[in-house]
Protein backbone atom coordinates (compact mmCIF):
# COMPACT_ATOMS: atom_id res chain seq x y z
CA UNK A 1 0.00 0.00 0.00
CA UNK A 2 1.29 3.43 -0.85
CA UNK A 3 2.42 5.66 1.99
CA UNK A 4 -0.32 8.27 1.56
CA UNK A 5 -3.01 5.64 1.90
CA UNK A 6 -1.40 4.14 5.00
CA UNK A 7 -1.47 7.57 6.59
CA UNK A 8 -5.17 7.88 5.73
CA UNK A 9 -5.99 4.48 7.21
CA UNK A 10 -4.15 5.25 10.46
CA UNK A 11 -5.62 8.75 10.75
CA UNK A 12 -9.15 7.47 10.15
CA UNK A 13 -8.76 4.70 12.70
CA UNK A 14 -7.38 6.99 15.42
CA UNK A 15 -10.04 9.63 14.67
CA UNK A 16 -12.72 6.92 14.82
CA UNK A 17 -11.53 5.58 18.18
CA UNK A 18 -11.52 9.07 19.71
CA UNK A 19 -14.90 9.95 18.19
CA UNK A 20 -16.53 6.73 19.43
CA UNK A 21 -15.18 7.24 22.94
CA UNK A 22 -16.32 10.88 23.13
CA UNK A 23 -19.75 10.24 21.63
CA UNK A 24 -20.42 7.54 24.19
CA UNK A 25 -19.14 9.49 27.19
CA UNK A 26 -21.18 12.60 26.35
CA UNK A 27 -24.07 10.68 24.76
CA UNK A 28 -23.50 13.05 21.89
CA UNK A 29 -26.48 11.93 19.85
CA UNK A 30 -27.31 14.31 17.00
CA UNK A 31 -30.63 12.53 16.48
CA UNK A 32 -31.50 13.13 20.13
CA UNK A 33 -30.60 16.81 19.77
CA UNK A 34 -33.22 17.33 17.07
CA UNK A 35 -35.77 14.87 18.47
CA UNK A 36 -35.76 16.24 22.01
CA UNK A 37 -36.17 19.73 20.67
CA UNK A 38 -39.47 18.65 19.12
CA UNK A 39 -40.59 16.20 21.81
CA UNK A 40 -39.62 18.08 24.97
CA UNK A 41 -38.81 21.59 23.74
CA UNK A 42 -35.35 20.81 25.08
CA UNK A 43 -32.78 22.76 23.06
CA UNK A 44 -29.79 22.16 25.33
CA UNK A 45 -28.00 19.70 23.07
CA UNK A 46 -28.99 21.59 19.94
CA UNK A 47 -27.09 24.56 21.39
CA UNK A 48 -24.04 22.35 21.81
CA UNK A 49 -24.38 21.32 18.17
CA UNK A 50 -24.50 24.96 17.12
CA UNK A 51 -21.44 25.61 19.28
CA UNK A 52 -19.60 22.78 17.56
CA UNK A 53 -20.44 24.15 14.11
CA UNK A 54 -19.11 27.58 15.15
CA UNK A 55 -15.89 26.05 16.52
CA UNK A 56 -15.45 23.97 13.35
CA UNK A 57 -16.04 27.03 11.21
CA UNK A 58 -13.37 28.99 13.10
CA UNK A 59 -10.87 26.11 12.96
CA UNK A 60 -11.38 25.32 9.27
CA UNK A 61 -11.30 28.96 8.26
CA UNK A 62 -8.16 29.53 10.32
CA UNK A 63 -6.48 26.45 8.85
CA UNK A 64 -7.45 27.65 5.40
CA UNK A 65 -5.81 30.99 6.06
CA UNK A 66 -2.64 29.19 7.13
CA UNK A 67 -2.68 27.17 3.92
CA UNK A 68 -3.22 23.82 5.65
CA UNK A 69 -6.25 22.85 3.59
CA UNK A 70 -5.54 21.15 0.27
CA UNK A 71 -9.09 21.10 -1.13
CA UNK A 72 -11.61 23.89 -0.72
CA UNK A 73 -14.38 22.95 -1.06
CA UNK A 74 -13.55 19.34 -0.32
CA UNK A 75 -14.01 16.38 -2.72
CA UNK A 76 -17.35 14.55 -3.10
CA UNK A 77 -19.27 17.78 -2.62
CA UNK A 78 -21.66 18.40 -5.50
CA UNK A 79 -23.84 21.20 -6.82
CA UNK A 80 -26.89 22.15 -4.78
CA UNK A 81 -30.16 20.47 -5.64
CA UNK A 82 -33.62 20.42 -4.11
CA UNK A 83 -33.14 16.68 -3.69
CA UNK A 84 -30.74 17.58 -0.84
CA UNK A 85 -33.79 18.93 1.02
CA UNK A 86 -35.90 15.88 0.19
CA UNK A 87 -33.10 13.59 1.29
CA UNK A 88 -32.79 15.60 4.53
CA UNK A 89 -36.48 15.09 5.31
CA UNK A 90 -36.24 11.31 4.83
CA UNK A 91 -32.96 11.22 6.77
CA UNK A 92 -34.62 13.08 9.66
CA UNK A 93 -37.53 10.65 9.82
CA UNK A 94 -35.24 7.63 9.50
CA UNK A 95 -32.77 8.68 12.17
CA UNK A 96 -35.45 9.27 14.80
CA UNK A 97 -37.13 5.92 14.10
CA UNK A 98 -33.74 4.14 14.05
CA UNK A 99 -32.83 5.67 17.43
CA UNK A 100 -29.67 7.24 16.04
CA UNK A 101 -28.18 8.54 12.81
CA UNK A 102 -25.51 6.93 10.69
CA UNK A 103 -22.77 7.67 13.24
CA UNK A 104 -24.98 7.54 16.34
CA UNK A 105 -25.99 3.99 15.46
CA UNK A 106 -22.31 3.01 15.44
CA UNK A 107 -21.43 4.29 18.89
CA UNK A 108 -24.63 2.90 20.39
CA UNK A 109 -23.93 -0.46 18.77
CA UNK A 110 -20.41 -0.41 20.18
CA UNK A 111 -21.69 0.34 23.65
CA UNK A 112 -23.92 -2.74 23.56
CA UNK A 113 -27.26 -1.59 22.18
CA UNK A 114 -29.03 -4.52 20.53
CA UNK A 115 -31.56 -2.20 18.90
CA UNK A 116 -28.81 -0.15 17.27
CA UNK A 117 -27.20 -3.34 15.98
CA UNK A 118 -30.50 -4.21 14.33
CA UNK A 119 -30.73 -0.64 13.00
CA UNK A 120 -27.23 -1.12 11.55
CA UNK A 121 -28.46 -4.11 9.53
CA UNK A 122 -31.38 -1.98 8.33
CA UNK A 123 -28.91 0.73 7.33
CA UNK A 124 -26.88 -1.68 5.22
CA UNK A 125 -30.05 -2.95 3.52
CA UNK A 126 -31.32 0.58 2.85
CA UNK A 127 -27.96 1.71 1.48
CA UNK A 128 -27.81 -1.27 -0.86
CA UNK A 129 -31.42 -0.71 -1.91
CA UNK A 130 -30.50 2.77 -3.13
CA UNK A 131 -28.47 1.10 -5.88
CA UNK A 132 -31.76 -0.07 -7.42
CA UNK A 133 -33.04 3.42 -8.18
CA UNK A 134 -29.83 5.46 -8.31
CA UNK A 135 -30.11 6.40 -12.02
CA UNK A 136 -33.63 7.80 -11.53
CA UNK A 137 -32.62 9.72 -8.39
CA UNK A 138 -29.48 11.07 -10.03
CA UNK A 139 -31.63 12.27 -12.94
CA UNK A 140 -34.03 14.04 -10.59
CA UNK A 141 -31.11 15.58 -8.71
CA UNK A 142 -29.81 17.02 -11.96
CA UNK A 143 -33.24 18.37 -12.93
CA UNK A 144 -33.70 19.99 -9.51
CA UNK A 145 -30.22 21.53 -9.43
CA UNK A 146 -31.83 24.93 -9.74
CA UNK A 147 -28.98 26.85 -8.13
CA UNK A 148 -26.43 26.34 -10.86
CA UNK A 149 -23.00 24.76 -10.51
CA UNK A 150 -21.97 26.56 -7.27
CA UNK A 151 -20.95 24.24 -4.42
CA UNK A 152 -20.91 26.75 -1.59
CA UNK A 153 -23.15 29.66 -0.63
CA UNK A 154 -20.37 32.26 -1.08
CA UNK A 155 -19.63 30.77 -4.50
CA UNK A 156 -23.33 31.03 -5.39
CA UNK A 157 -23.30 34.75 -4.62
CA UNK A 158 -19.96 35.20 -6.34
CA UNK A 159 -18.25 36.21 -3.09
CA UNK A 160 -14.97 35.37 -1.44
CA UNK A 161 -15.66 32.76 1.31
CA UNK A 162 -14.45 35.18 4.02
CA UNK A 163 -17.09 37.75 3.04
CA UNK A 164 -19.80 35.46 4.37
CA UNK A 165 -17.92 33.22 6.79
CA UNK A 166 -16.42 36.00 8.92
CA UNK A 167 -19.82 37.69 9.60
CA UNK A 168 -21.44 34.27 10.21
CA UNK A 169 -18.64 33.41 12.57
CA UNK A 170 -18.94 36.67 14.51
CA UNK A 171 -22.70 36.27 14.81
CA UNK A 172 -22.28 32.68 15.94
CA UNK A 173 -19.70 33.66 18.53
CA UNK A 174 -22.00 36.30 20.00
CA UNK A 175 -24.81 33.75 20.32
CA UNK A 176 -22.49 31.21 21.94
CA UNK A 177 -21.10 33.85 24.28
CA UNK A 178 -24.63 34.74 25.46
CA UNK A 179 -25.46 31.08 26.08
CA UNK A 180 -22.18 30.53 27.90
CA UNK A 181 -22.82 33.54 30.11
CA UNK A 182 -26.24 32.17 31.01
CA UNK A 183 -24.65 28.82 31.84
CA UNK A 184 -26.67 27.13 29.08
CA UNK A 185 -23.76 25.15 27.70
CA UNK A 186 -23.23 23.15 30.89
CA UNK A 187 -25.49 20.14 31.33
CA UNK A 188 -26.44 18.29 34.50
CA UNK A 189 -24.26 15.20 34.90
CA UNK A 190 -25.20 12.09 36.86
CA UNK A 191 -23.80 9.34 34.63
CA UNK A 192 -20.36 7.93 35.47
CA UNK A 193 -17.42 9.21 33.44
CA UNK A 194 -19.57 11.87 31.81
CA UNK A 195 -17.71 14.37 29.65
CA UNK A 196 -19.49 17.70 29.29
CA UNK A 197 -20.79 17.81 25.70
CA UNK A 198 -19.24 21.23 25.02
CA UNK A 199 -15.82 19.71 25.71
CA UNK A 200 -16.55 16.84 23.35
CA UNK A 201 -17.81 19.36 20.81
CA UNK A 202 -14.43 21.13 20.84
CA UNK A 203 -12.57 17.82 20.60
CA UNK A 204 -14.81 16.60 17.76
CA UNK A 205 -14.26 19.85 15.85
CA UNK A 206 -10.49 19.40 16.22
CA UNK A 207 -10.74 15.77 15.04
CA UNK A 208 -12.78 16.94 12.04
CA UNK A 209 -10.07 19.43 11.21
CA UNK A 210 -7.35 16.77 11.49
CA UNK A 211 -9.30 14.67 8.99
CA UNK A 212 -9.72 17.65 6.67
CA UNK A 213 -5.98 18.39 6.76
CA UNK A 214 -4.64 14.83 6.55
CA UNK A 215 -7.31 12.99 4.54
CA UNK A 216 -8.35 16.04 2.55
CA UNK A 217 -12.01 15.70 3.59
CA UNK A 218 -14.13 15.96 6.73
CA UNK A 219 -15.27 12.80 8.50
CA UNK A 220 -17.71 10.81 6.39
CA UNK A 221 -18.90 7.22 6.39
CA UNK A 222 -22.11 6.82 4.43
CA UNK A 223 -20.60 5.54 1.20
CA UNK A 224 -19.04 2.69 3.13
CA UNK A 225 -22.51 1.61 4.28
CA UNK A 226 -23.48 1.17 0.63
CA UNK A 227 -20.18 -0.63 0.13
CA UNK A 228 -20.83 -3.04 3.01
CA UNK A 229 -24.42 -3.49 1.85
CA UNK A 230 -23.42 -4.24 -1.75
CA UNK A 231 -20.66 -6.60 -0.54
CA UNK A 232 -23.20 -8.66 1.40
CA UNK A 233 -25.69 -8.50 -1.49
CA UNK A 234 -22.98 -9.69 -3.87
CA UNK A 235 -22.58 -12.91 -1.86
CA UNK A 236 -26.15 -13.83 -2.76
CA UNK A 237 -26.71 -12.09 -6.09
CA UNK A 238 -23.34 -11.26 -7.67
CA UNK A 239 -24.73 -10.84 -11.17
CA UNK A 240 -27.41 -8.45 -10.04
CA UNK A 241 -24.95 -6.28 -8.10
CA UNK A 242 -22.64 -6.26 -11.11
CA UNK A 243 -25.53 -5.04 -13.28
CA UNK A 244 -26.25 -1.94 -11.17
CA UNK A 245 -24.59 1.24 -12.36
CA UNK A 246 -24.27 2.70 -8.86
CA UNK A 247 -22.04 -0.13 -7.69
CA UNK A 248 -19.80 0.20 -10.75
CA UNK A 249 -19.23 3.92 -10.39
CA UNK A 250 -16.15 5.40 -8.78
CA UNK A 251 -17.52 8.52 -7.16
CA UNK A 252 -14.30 9.22 -5.32
CA UNK A 253 -11.16 10.17 -7.21
CA UNK A 254 -8.68 12.64 -5.79
CA UNK A 255 -5.05 12.95 -4.76
CA UNK A 256 -4.89 13.06 -0.93
CA UNK A 257 -2.81 15.90 0.58
CA UNK A 258 0.10 13.64 1.56
CA UNK A 259 0.09 11.29 -1.42
CA UNK A 260 1.37 11.54 -4.95
CA UNK A 261 -1.07 9.31 -6.76
CA UNK A 262 -4.88 9.39 -6.86
CA UNK A 263 -7.12 7.45 -4.49
CA UNK A 264 -10.15 6.06 -6.27
CA UNK A 265 -13.22 4.36 -4.86
CA UNK A 266 -16.94 3.77 -5.05
CA UNK A 267 -19.91 2.10 -3.41
CA UNK A 268 -19.42 -1.30 -5.03
CA UNK A 269 -18.05 -4.43 -3.34
CA UNK A 270 -14.32 -4.78 -2.75
CA UNK A 271 -11.70 -2.74 -0.95
CA UNK A 272 -10.74 0.56 -2.55
CA UNK A 273 -10.18 4.22 -1.64
CA UNK A 274 -13.59 4.54 0.00
CA UNK A 275 -12.87 1.46 2.10
CA UNK A 276 -9.43 2.80 3.06
CA UNK A 277 -10.86 6.08 4.32
CA UNK A 278 -14.18 5.01 5.79
CA UNK A 279 -13.84 1.41 7.06
CA UNK A 280 -11.20 2.31 9.69
CA UNK A 281 -13.39 5.22 10.79
CA UNK A 282 -16.48 3.01 11.11
CA UNK A 283 -14.55 0.31 12.98
CA UNK A 284 -12.83 2.92 15.17
CA UNK A 285 -16.12 4.50 16.28
CA UNK A 286 -17.62 1.13 17.23
CA UNK A 287 -14.45 0.08 19.04
CA UNK A 288 -14.00 3.44 20.80
CA UNK A 289 -17.53 3.31 22.19
CA UNK A 290 -17.07 -0.34 23.15
CA UNK A 291 -13.92 0.49 25.14
CA UNK A 292 -15.63 3.46 26.81
CA UNK A 293 -18.58 1.33 27.94
CA UNK A 294 -16.31 -1.49 29.02
CA UNK A 295 -14.16 0.82 31.16
CA UNK A 296 -17.30 2.11 32.88
CA UNK A 297 -18.61 -1.44 33.31
CA UNK A 298 -21.70 -0.44 31.38
CA UNK A 299 -21.39 -2.84 28.47
CA UNK A 300 -24.33 -5.20 28.63
CA UNK A 301 -26.76 -6.55 26.06
CA UNK A 302 -30.47 -6.02 26.63
CA UNK A 303 -32.60 -7.58 23.95
CA UNK A 304 -35.92 -7.81 25.80
CA UNK A 305 -37.53 -4.72 24.43
CA UNK A 306 -41.01 -4.30 22.93
CA UNK A 307 -41.29 -5.85 19.44
CA UNK A 308 -42.55 -2.60 17.92
CA UNK A 309 -39.20 -1.01 18.73
CA UNK A 310 -37.41 -3.68 16.68
CA UNK A 311 -39.76 -2.94 13.79
CA UNK A 312 -39.07 0.77 14.17
CA UNK A 313 -35.29 0.46 14.08
CA UNK A 314 -35.28 -1.91 11.09
CA UNK A 315 -37.59 0.28 9.01
CA UNK A 316 -36.05 3.51 10.31
CA UNK A 317 -32.56 2.13 9.66
CA UNK A 318 -33.45 1.14 6.09
CA UNK A 319 -34.99 4.55 5.42
CA UNK A 320 -31.95 6.22 6.97
CA UNK A 321 -29.52 4.17 4.88
CA UNK A 322 -31.42 4.95 1.71
CA UNK A 323 -31.73 8.64 2.59
CA UNK A 324 -28.01 8.85 3.40
CA UNK A 325 -27.33 8.00 -0.24
CA UNK A 326 -30.09 10.27 -1.54
CA UNK A 327 -28.96 13.38 0.39
CA UNK A 328 -26.06 12.38 -0.16
CA UNK A 329 -24.12 11.89 3.13
CA UNK A 330 -25.03 12.37 6.78
CA UNK A 331 -25.10 14.58 9.87
CA UNK A 332 -21.39 14.32 10.55
CA UNK A 333 -20.37 15.13 7.00
CA UNK A 334 -22.80 18.02 6.59
CA UNK A 335 -23.04 19.50 10.09
CA UNK A 336 -19.41 19.62 11.00
CA UNK A 337 -17.89 19.23 7.57
CA UNK A 338 -20.12 21.12 5.17
CA UNK A 339 -21.79 23.84 7.23
CA UNK A 340 -18.46 25.29 8.46
CA UNK A 341 -17.57 26.13 4.85
CA UNK A 342 -21.20 27.02 4.05
CA UNK A 343 -21.51 24.18 1.56
CA UNK A 344 -24.77 24.57 -0.35
CA UNK A 345 -25.76 20.90 -0.09
CA UNK A 346 -25.29 21.04 3.68
CA UNK A 347 -27.48 24.12 4.08
CA UNK A 348 -30.27 22.52 2.02
CA UNK A 349 -29.87 19.26 3.93
CA UNK A 350 -30.42 21.03 7.26
CA UNK A 351 -33.52 22.73 5.83
CA UNK A 352 -34.94 19.24 5.27
CA UNK A 353 -33.60 17.71 8.47
CA UNK A 354 -35.73 19.81 10.84
CA UNK A 355 -39.15 18.88 9.42
CA UNK A 356 -37.95 15.30 9.00
CA UNK A 357 -36.97 14.99 12.67
CA UNK A 358 -40.28 16.60 13.62
CA UNK A 359 -42.29 14.03 11.62
CA UNK A 360 -40.14 11.22 13.01
CA UNK A 361 -40.73 12.41 16.57
CA UNK A 362 -44.50 12.40 16.08
CA UNK A 363 -44.45 8.87 14.64
CA UNK A 364 -42.11 7.68 17.40
CA UNK A 365 -44.28 9.02 20.19
CA UNK A 366 -47.50 7.81 18.66
CA UNK A 367 -46.57 4.33 17.47
CA UNK A 368 -43.22 3.22 18.86
CA UNK A 369 -42.86 4.21 22.50
CA UNK A 370 -45.80 2.79 24.37
CA UNK A 371 -46.27 1.70 27.92
CA UNK A 372 -46.00 2.89 31.48
CA UNK B 1 -38.73 -3.63 54.79
CA UNK B 2 -41.14 -5.93 52.94
CA UNK B 3 -43.82 -3.32 53.28
CA UNK B 4 -41.47 -0.78 51.78
CA UNK B 5 -40.75 -3.06 48.85
CA UNK B 6 -44.43 -3.39 48.07
CA UNK B 7 -44.64 0.31 47.72
CA UNK B 8 -42.08 0.43 44.95
CA UNK B 9 -43.24 0.57 41.36
CA UNK B 10 -40.39 -0.69 39.20
CA UNK B 11 -39.97 -0.09 35.48
CA UNK B 12 -37.28 -1.80 33.40
CA UNK B 13 -36.43 0.29 30.35
CA UNK B 14 -32.98 -1.15 29.71
CA UNK B 15 -32.09 -1.49 26.05
CA UNK B 16 -35.09 0.46 24.80
CA UNK B 17 -35.05 3.06 22.05
CA UNK B 18 -34.44 6.71 23.00
CA UNK B 19 -36.27 8.58 24.42
CA UNK B 20 -38.41 5.78 25.89
CA UNK B 21 -36.82 6.32 29.24
CA UNK B 22 -37.82 9.94 29.66
CA UNK B 23 -41.26 9.51 28.07
CA UNK B 24 -42.14 6.47 30.16
CA UNK B 25 -40.71 7.95 33.36
CA UNK B 26 -42.70 11.16 33.06
CA UNK B 27 -45.84 9.19 32.30
CA UNK B 28 -45.23 6.92 35.29
CA UNK B 29 -44.71 9.84 37.65
CA UNK B 30 -48.02 11.30 36.51
CA UNK B 31 -50.00 8.09 36.72
CA UNK B 32 -48.55 7.03 40.09
CA UNK B 33 -48.92 10.35 41.82
CA UNK B 34 -50.88 8.80 44.71
CA UNK B 35 -48.16 6.24 45.33
CA UNK B 36 -45.50 8.95 45.49
CA UNK B 37 -47.58 11.26 47.70
CA UNK B 38 -48.22 8.45 50.17
CA UNK B 39 -44.49 7.79 50.51
CA UNK B 40 -44.05 5.15 47.79
CA UNK B 41 -41.31 5.13 45.17
CA UNK B 42 -40.87 4.62 41.46
CA UNK B 43 -37.67 2.86 40.40
CA UNK B 44 -36.53 3.14 36.82
CA UNK B 45 -33.90 0.73 35.56
CA UNK B 46 -32.04 2.18 32.60
CA UNK B 47 -28.77 1.92 30.71
CA UNK B 48 -29.30 5.13 28.79
CA UNK B 49 -26.69 7.69 29.78
CA UNK B 50 -28.65 10.63 28.44
CA UNK B 51 -31.75 9.67 30.42
CA UNK B 52 -29.70 9.45 33.60
CA UNK B 53 -28.77 13.08 33.12
CA UNK B 54 -32.15 14.40 31.97
CA UNK B 55 -34.69 12.53 34.12
CA UNK B 56 -33.64 13.99 37.52
CA UNK B 57 -34.11 17.55 36.25
CA UNK B 58 -37.51 16.85 34.66
CA UNK B 59 -38.76 14.93 37.70
CA UNK B 60 -37.46 17.63 40.01
CA UNK B 61 -39.49 20.19 38.05
CA UNK B 62 -42.57 18.09 38.82
CA UNK B 63 -41.79 18.42 42.51
CA UNK B 64 -40.12 15.09 43.28
CA UNK B 65 -36.72 13.98 44.44
CA UNK B 66 -34.45 11.51 42.65
CA UNK B 67 -31.51 9.41 43.63
CA UNK B 68 -29.32 7.50 41.21
CA UNK B 69 -27.80 4.17 42.13
CA UNK B 70 -25.51 2.30 39.76
CA UNK B 71 -25.32 -1.47 39.88
CA UNK B 72 -24.29 -4.28 37.53
CA UNK B 73 -23.94 -2.23 34.39
CA UNK B 74 -27.11 -0.20 34.68
CA UNK B 75 -28.52 2.67 36.67
CA UNK B 76 -31.56 2.77 38.92
CA UNK B 77 -33.29 6.13 39.19
CA UNK B 78 -35.28 6.21 42.43
CA UNK B 79 -38.09 8.74 42.44
CA UNK B 80 -39.80 9.79 45.66
CA UNK B 81 -41.45 12.80 47.21
CA UNK B 82 -39.20 15.52 48.51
Amino acid sequence: MQEGVTLIVITSLVCGLAVGFLLHRSDFCVTGMFRDFFLFRDARMLRILFFMIVVSMALVHGACGLGLIAYYPFPLLGAMSLTNVLGGVLFGIGMVLAGGCVVGTLYKMGSGSVLSTVAFVGLLAGSALYGEFHPAWAGLTKRLAVFGPAKTVPEFFGLDPSALIIPALLLGMVVVWVWAKRGQLILPAHADGYIQPWLSAVALAVIGLVSYIVVGMPLGITMSYAKMGSTVEAWFAPDHVASLAYFQGKGLSYIPPFADSPVVGGAGPGFDGVGAIQYPLVGGIVLGAFLSALLLREWKLHYRVPARQYVSVVLGGALLGMAARMVPACNVWHLWGGLPILAGQSVLYVVGLFPGAWIGSIVLKKYVVRGA
Amino acid sequence: MTERKERIHELDIRGQICPSCLLISLKAVNSHRQLLISGGEIHILTDNRQAINTIPGSVHNMGYHTEIVKSKGHYCIEIRKT
